[in-house]
């Protein structure tokens, strides 16, 4: 039931601004900020009902929840959480509120329906993450581009509509390969679309297509490389909030999906795809750090920087490891935040000087000290300095997949070299932003209102919280990774694939579990 | 002389009574002619109680010597025709106006169409068939050519009736080489003598030319040109009226023909549906976005949609057909609609039939905006709308008949669809008005037919069940 009202909370929202628009600004932003600390403060109660020690899907009925739908199609409304949609709940609930106070002031033209759009789009991502049948994902899947389609196409930049409809035909045409792959799935599941009963069938028949089918709408979502094209567009274009939530939520449907769907449904396939997912991934970690370093707009510097901290995600899933996944399920996390908090701030100062350039800017730092002091942590956030979130999720990603990971060990190589170009493209930007010379048509920007630093605060606290403490955020995903990684190991056992590398695997699997204990007390330890 | 069981077919006698309560209303000059419209709502309304209430008593059976079957399946399809009915008079009442001399036979042609459907839809014999489709015919070639002043309303009349009598002339042709070959044309004894009977060119012929017949009628590619003229030219209710019943009618007849008399030549016809069905969804969509006319972009709309319908006949099942039969029925309500949000649309000038004409439409008329998108978004198939529920019903059976691979083409062709759909909303919403049109105040009936719509179509895109289960006992 809670869960459910999580859900569409934000739904009844949208129907009281729709009904109350005629009162006023104010009230609509009243409404939407209320509805959405609302659903913040009651998923808060997920948290609290959750049951760290279950394997799977949690089985209360505050958290779980199954209703007969269309009976006669094996269509059922059924939600669930595990420990990895759990965060992502939150992350969505939490960055939400924070989307409305930033568009507090911004939106000019139609602000109901700008609320309306924000509310109705939370519900939909709120649904992809709950969903534990597979008609209603994907509805929910689907219905939630129609909000972010007008968030970008109505208050969106110059180019927005042509950034708008790029951004609906790349899902759409992987969501229309992934609605075959379910129906292919639903044949094979009893004439059922329910998720819980499909990870206890299978294997299943043509699984490498369905794995596909799958994949590629997933990895448009991430984006992966080469399917990356849709999103500096969308991002440049989109309004503030749009990026943030585009950034911070959207984009994590995709990885979402993968560890979701791909890796437990399709062991084998997702085994064998990585000969080709991991040379993608890397790819994507290396192409999205240079093109972002040379990026003159801050914007789609940091939708570079996406691409390959997503690339990051993405091959920390495919190690197949506890740790990798771990670490990809809090990079999600710590993505969301960091980048979420970059693009406030990128906001923040195109609200001033209404440039996105970095060649306008410098010096910065003498007029808005506060903005800097936020502006360094976020971007150093954002590279992985240890003690910050970023840190965490990329040590354990790599640590997963250097260990654990069935392919060649210099992926990992080359993809480590993307901290270290993120290190160059964050630090050189935030260098000609903030130091050198203050141009004098910057003299008169003023530094951050009380609105912006309560906006932006929450985030610094959680950067910092899972920098420090990560363990408040792994424990409770750490029974539904291992669930995973079990699913995932019973192909492994079978030499399916490149046995020599399970081979060594094997050998070496004594250690792994030994390192990864160190790796536990090392953040432990660090903490101490 | 047998015994009439009169009481099978009052849906049928409803129609017919209330065709001439409007003839004999339509002589009272004094009389507002609006009047004539409410009784085709009040007479379809009543036809549609009765049909409704007959098939969930499942009051079903044959008639006039088997020629006639009354079954689940002709009666969901009553359903199908009397809402496109009512929903084609709600926006006709207002799209007329008050001119006095015209209204009457407009609504007489309406219901005499709507009856030939519905002899499509029960015939049980390929000549009541025939009969049927004359009969709907002839009524909508008047209907498209109704405004005579308008060239371009003549145009479409006469566009309509050559090439409508053309593919008559197939489809007639087709029952000809049919009865020589098996020596019948009910539809059942057709069935049970190719049980006997080895395939003969005769019949393989036939077959083509119903084929065909009916490709014209339900505008498949390449039997589709005559589609976008007409509805351009036709008075934009007709075009309406043209995109929904007689499409719903010429299936319900293409699929009792093909699936009751001909199941036994389906490696024959199997084959040229799937292929008409995958040039008619791509042919339609590629061709719609072309369209700068949206009376013109929804005729390669509905073009397209046909296509999607043919997989369910594809794939020649229960479960093919019940999901043919509910996306007909959204169909049928979602292009009505999106018609008559075009009629709304309707400056002081005239109607506004460029896409560009739309600009900014969506601020300035936001309940129009509103009905529109929510059609458009539902022709596209995003859910939660009724349009989203359909497309995955059909795909739903033709990916458990096999045919995964026009499932894809159907569902990339959904990706393609999206755009000019969208294109259309962008205008609305995205771009800043160009000129500064006058708008009439909203005419209430039209609205109150939107409002029906809209409220089905998010209905039963929310609750899909309520319309899943009766079909499916339908068609059992």
């Amino acid at each position: 039931m809670l869960l459910s009202l999580v859900i569409f909370l934000p739904l009844l929202g949208v129907i009281a601004i729709a009904l109350l628009r005629g009162m006023g600004a104010s009230t609509v932003k009243g409404i939407a900020l209320i509805i959405s600390l609302l659903t913040f403060l009651i998923s808060i109660g997920l948290y609290y009902g959750f049951d760290a020690d279950i394997e799977g899907f949690q089985t209360t009925d505050l958290l779980r929840q199954k209703l007969n739908w269309v009976t006669d199609l094996g269509i059922s409304y059924h939600v669930g959480i595990d420990g990895i949609s759990l965060w992502l709940i939150l992350l969505t609930t939490f960055l939400t509120p924070i989307c409305v106070i930033a568009a507090w002031n911004s939106i000019e033209k139609g602000l109901s329906g700008f609320m309306m759009s924000l509310l109705a789009l939370e519900t939909g991502m709120l649904g992809v993450f709950c969903s534990l049948d597979l008609f209603l994902f994907f509805v929910f899947w689907e219905s939630m581009l129609i909000p972010m389609y007008f968030l970008i196409g109505i208050w969106g930049g110059e180019r927005r509509i042509y950034a708008t409809i790029k951004f609906v035909l790349y899902t759409m045409a992987g969501s229309a390969l992934m609605l075959v792959g379910i129906l292919a799935l639903y044949f094979q599941n009893d004439n059922s679309f329910d998720f819980v009963a499909l990870t206890q069938s299978g294997p299943f028949e043509h699984s490498h297509l369905l794995f596909l089918a799958f994949f590629i709408a997933f990895a448009i979502k991430v984006p992966l490389f080469p399917f990356h094209t849709w999103l500096p567009d969308a991002h440049v274009e989109a309004p503030t909030v749009g990026s943030v939530i585009l950034a911070g939520v959207l984009l994590k449907m995709g990885t979402y999906g993968i560890v979701r769907f791909c890796l437990p449904l399709f062991p084998e396939a997702a085994a064998n795809a990585t000969s080709w997912i991991i040379p993608l991934a890397v790819i994507g970690i290396i192409y999205g750090a240079l093109v972002a370093m040379v990026q003159p707009d801050l914007k789609k510097l940091v939708a570079y920087s996406s691409v390959s901290h997503l690339g990051f995600v993405v091959l920390g899933l495919f190690s197949q490891s506890h740790a990798g996944i771990q670490g990809s399920v809090l990079q999600m996390i710590n993505h969301g935040l960091s980048t979420g908090a970059l693009f406030l701030l990128v906001g923040m100062i195109y609200e001033r000087r209404h440039s996105r350039m970095i060649v306008d800017f410098g010096g910065l730092a003498k007029r808005m000290p506060v903005f800097a002091t936020f502006f360094l942590i976020v971007t150093l956030s954002s590279i992985g300095l240890p003690g910050l979130n970023g840190f965490v999720g990329e040590f354990m990603i790599l640590l997963g997949s250097f260990v654990k990971g069935a392919f060649s060990k210099w992926y990992v190589v080359f993809a480590t070299t993307g901290v270290i170009l993120a290190a160059v493209y964050m630090l050189w930007m935030f260098q000609r932003v903030m130091f050198g010379k203050l141009d004098s048509t910057n003299e008169s920007l003023r530094d951050l209102n009380p609105r912006e630093i309560v906006l932006l605060l929450p985030i610094l606290v959680l950067i910092v919280w899972i920098g420090v403490y990560p363990s408040s955020f792994l424990n409770p995903m750490k029974m539904s990774v291992n669930e995973v990684v079990r699913k995932v190991d019973t192909t492994q056992n079978t030499p399916a694939v490149g046995q020599l590398k399970f081979n060594e695997n094997s050998i070496e699997s004594g250690q792994i579990i030994e390192s990864e204990n160190i790796f536990m007390t090392n953040e432990e330890a660090q903490i101490k | 002389m047998p015994t009439i069981n009169w009481s099978l077919l009052m849906p049928e006698l409803v129609i017919v009574s209330t065709l001439f309560i409007v003839l004999i209303f339509d002589m009272i000059d004094s009389l507002s002619k609006k009047v004539l419209g409410w009784i085709t709502i009040v007479g379809a309304a009543i036809a549609l109680w009765v049909s409704i209430n007959m098939l969930l008593v499942g009051e079903v059976g044959t008639e006039f010597s088997g020629m006639f079957e009354i079954d689940g399946y002709s009666l969901f399809f009553n359903i199908i025709f009397l809402i496109s009915t009512i929903l084609v008079t709600l926006i006709s009442l207002s799209y007329l106006g008050t001119d006095h001399k015209k209204q009457g036979p407009y609504y007489i042609l309406i219901l005499l169409a709507t009856l030939g459907m519905m002899l499509m839809a029960a015939g049980n014999e390929l000549i009541i068939v025939f009969l049927g489709l004359e009969l709907m015919s002839l009524s909508l070639y008047v209907l498209a050519g109704y405004f005579r002043e308008s060239p371009a309303s003549s145009e479409a009349g006469m566009k309509y009736l050559l090439l409508g009598a053309f593919a008559s002339a197939f489809f007639l042709y087709g029952i000809a080489l049919i009865y020589g070959a098996v020596g019948t044309t009910s539809i059942p004894d057709i069935a049970t003598k190719l049980n006997e009977n080895s395939l003969s060119p005769l019949l393989l012929s036939g077959m083509f030319l119903l084929i065909v017949g009916f490709g014209f009628k339900v505008a498949i590619v390449p039997f589709h040109q005559w589609a976008p003229d007409v509805y351009e030219g036709a008075p934009t209710t007709i075009a309406a009226f043209i995109s929904a019943g007689p499409k719903a009618a010429g299936f319900a007849a293409f699929m009792r023909i093909f699936l009751d008399a001909l199941p036994d030549l389906e490696p024959q016809w199997n084959g040229i549906i799937i292929l008409l069905a995958m040039i008619t969804m791509t042919g339609g969509n590629i061709i719609a976005i072309a369209q700068t006319n949206i009376k013109r972009m929804l005729a390669y709309s509905s073009i397209a949609h046909a296509g999607y319908i043919l997989i369910g006949l594809a794939a020649a099942s229960n479960d093919g057909k019940a999901s043919a039969m509910f996306y007909l029925l959204i169909y049928c309500v979602m292009n009505i609609a999106a018609f008559g949000a075009v009629i709304l649309a309707k400056n002081a000038d005239g109607e506004s039939l460029l896409i560009s004409d739309y600009a900014g439409l969506g601020f300035r008329k936001p309940l129009l905006g509103l009905f529109l998108t929510l059609m458009l978004l539902s022709l596209a198939g995003f859910p939660p709308t009724a349009g989203f529920v359909g497309k995955f019903y059909i795909f739903k059976s033709a990916v458990q008949a096999g045919y995964v691979w026009l499932v894809i083409i159907g569902a990339i062709n959904t990706a393609i669809s999206a755009f000019y759909y969208l294109r259309v909303v962008v205008k609305m919403y995205m771009n800043e008005p160009e000129e500064e049109l006058e708008f009439n105040p909203y005419p209430s009936t039209l609205v109150l037919g939107l409002v029906v719509a809209s409220i089905g179509v998010l209905l039963i895109g929310i609750l899909p069940a309520l319309l899943v289960s009766p079909i499916q006992n339908a068609v059992m």
